[in-house]
């Protein structure tokens, strides 16, 4: 009897090329070299560009240096944004006579009515004034141009303020493309006791095709491409507090990786597959994170489909640009900004084409000293941060024809939710797995 | 500092020991201060300045290709000196397209020149 139908689904698949190398630090040797030199790479890289946007954007206005303003001539200056924040913790506040009872509970948003913008370049800085530029919008680190003067008390009142603005894009071949499909997940926490095991299997099935009839299954087999976006185990804290563990907690401590590795196995024989490091996993912890170890996977590292990638993560599916991150950069700037939409924050990062600007502030983040990895300088087509609290999507859309889906990805150990794109037209959907019966 | 032994000599010239033990005395409280700002001071200037037959040494003991390399350390254009070798500073304000000098280039390809910035190991 014949068990086999003729005509098997064959899974799709896409052609794939990362662009990982500039987030890589193996070639960097540290020499003891401070922030000043990743800084610099900043402000020359945003100002070049800054400058050569000018003349559109006020041509009749001549730019100088922050050393160079005078008092009342309107010019434009170029640099970039400190923001003085009262309630940002300071290590120095340690050694402060005047330390009042520092609460125990640290405030989630550092933000205060009292805070300022000064403006920075190496020359000098100057204080900004006037209420174009709003301190709850901008953090340290963003490089912009400013129009104003300096005004008798020495500051500078801005009159209006330009961004380096989406970058330029490479518009994708509008030939006629396949229905396919990319899974974005985040946060499995596995290890955590909030995880429940069964929904992350019951996701693996989906996508394996081990779940549903033949239409459920024509689907899956659409989907040509997995990126898991950051912590995917959570060590239970007891464990890590630096005493010797007992042979029964060693144990303890290696079974959310088998169980991840079991999980990832499975999805790595059946189609490609990227791990990205989040905040909760054995990376380490200043952007851009490195690869996980290829040593936690020994069942999944052995499939050339599976791929350990960094934080942040570029890779191009069919000529479509991805890319994005596990959450620390928008979480960051949650904490020192403000936004009505959360994903406000995604945009604002894509106009001032830079993926952390709040690095090497309040972020942690490797010091080079020859280049600035986080700058944007190509527009991407899909932009996804990883670890949000809840699903959200965007299209946006730029000046000169660009066009980005913005996504949060939502912990999945939480909500229960993978994001699944269409690299089509690039809509994306929800994918939401449950376990609980109905009563 | 910038006194060398030989120079020294100049100044301590050996006196034999005779009745005038006074001026002994007083010649010895001009030794060469590392901070001395004796300018203003009656007593001879500090054997720091008056060297090289009687012209005035300010640069001390580094010569012209460090003052060179120096002031390509000390300009702000090319980014911090700090924490980065003064050759991959200047390959990096070559590759941004600064046009750092050609001559400061080949000092530091050439190679008997210090290679660390004037604040390395000070700061």
């Amino acid at each position: 009897m014949e068990v086999d139908s003729l005509d098997q689904l064959q899974r799709k698949q896409s052609t794939y090329l990362s662009f990982d190398e500039n987030f890589e630090i193996q070639k960097e040797v540290y020499r003891g070299q401070q922030y000043s030199q990743i800084y610099f790479a900043r402000l020359h890289m945003m100002r070049t560009l800054l400058y050569s946007l000018v003349p559109n954007w006020k041509s009749h206005l001549s730019v100088c240096t922050v050393l160079g303003l005078e008092e009342g001539k309107e010019c434009i200056i170029v640099g970039t944004l400190y923001k003085h924040m009262k309630l940002k913790p300071c290590i120095l506040d340690e050694y402060s006579k005047e330390r009042s009872v520092a609460p125990l509970v640290k405030p989630h948003n550092f933000m205060h009515q009292d805070d300022y913008l000064v403006l920075e370049d190496e020359s000098g800085r100057v204080k900004l004034g006037g209420t174009m530029l709003s301190p709850s919008v901008y953090v340290t680190g963003v490089v912009v141009a400013l129009h104003g003067k300096e005004t008798s008390a020495g500051a500078f009142f801005v009159e209006d303020v330009l961004e380096a603005g989406l970058p330029p894009q490479i518009e994708r071949p509008l030939k006629s493309r396949e229905e396919k499909y990319v899974v974005f997940v985040s946060g499995l926490s596995i290890g955590k006791s909030s995880s429940n095991p069964l929904q992350f299997q019951l996701l693996v099935d989906h996508i394996t095709g081990h779940l549903g009839d033949e239409e459920e299954q024509g689907l899956a087999a659409e989907i040509v491409h997995l990126v898991i976006a950051g912590n995917s185990v959570e060590v239970s804290r007891g464990l890590l507090n630096g005493q010797n563990l007992a042979s029964k907690d060693q144990s303890r401590l290696s079974e959310p990786f088998k169980e991840l590795d079991i999980h990832l196995t499975q999805i790595a024989a059946n189609l490609p597959l990227d791990i990205m490091p989040g905040s909760s996993d054995p990376a380490n912890f200043s952007l851009p994170q490195q690869p996980l170890n290829r040593c936690l996977f020994p069942g999944s590292a052995t499939y050339n489909t599976f791929r350990s990638c960094t934080n942040p993560h570029c890779f191009e599916l069919d000529n479509i640009r991805f890319l994005g991150t596990s959450g620390q950069n928008i979480d960051d700037l949650t904490k020192y900004s403000e936004a009505k939409d959360r994903l406000d924050f995604l945009e604002r990062t894509l106009r001032w084409r830079h993926l952390a600007p709040t690095a090497p502030n309040t972020l942690g983040c490797y010091p080079f000293t020859d280049r600035d990895p986080f700058l944007i300088d190509r527009c991407p087509d899909v932009y996804f941060v990883g670890n949000q609290e809840k699903y959200e999507t965007r299209l946006v859309k730029g000046l000169e024809g660009q066009s980005v889906r913005l996504i949060f990805i939502p912990r999945f150990c939480e909500t229960g939710l993978a994001v699944v794109v269409n690299m089509r037209n690039l809509e994306c959907h929800a994918l939401t797995f449950g376990t609980q019966f109905g009563s | 500092m910038a006194t060398t032994s030989k120079n020294m000599n100049v100044f301590y010239r050996q006196k034999k020991t005779t009745a005038t033990t006074s001026t002994a005395k007083r010649s010895t409280k001009n030794p060469s201060h590392k901070d001395a700002a004796t300018f203003g001071s009656g007593t001879t200037q500090p054997p720091a300045l008056v060297s090289h037959g009687g012209s005035l040494d300010v640069k001390g003991d580094f010569d012209e290709e460090e003052q060179v390399l120096r002031q390509f350390d000390m300009n702000m254009a090319y980014g911090p000196c700090l924490g980065i070798s003064r050759l991959a500073r200047w390959e990096r304000s070559q590759r941004m397209g600064l046009n750092p000098p050609e001559e400061v280039g080949s000092l530091l390809k050439g190679g008997e020149v210090r290679l660390e910035c004037l604040f390395e190991g000070r700061v």
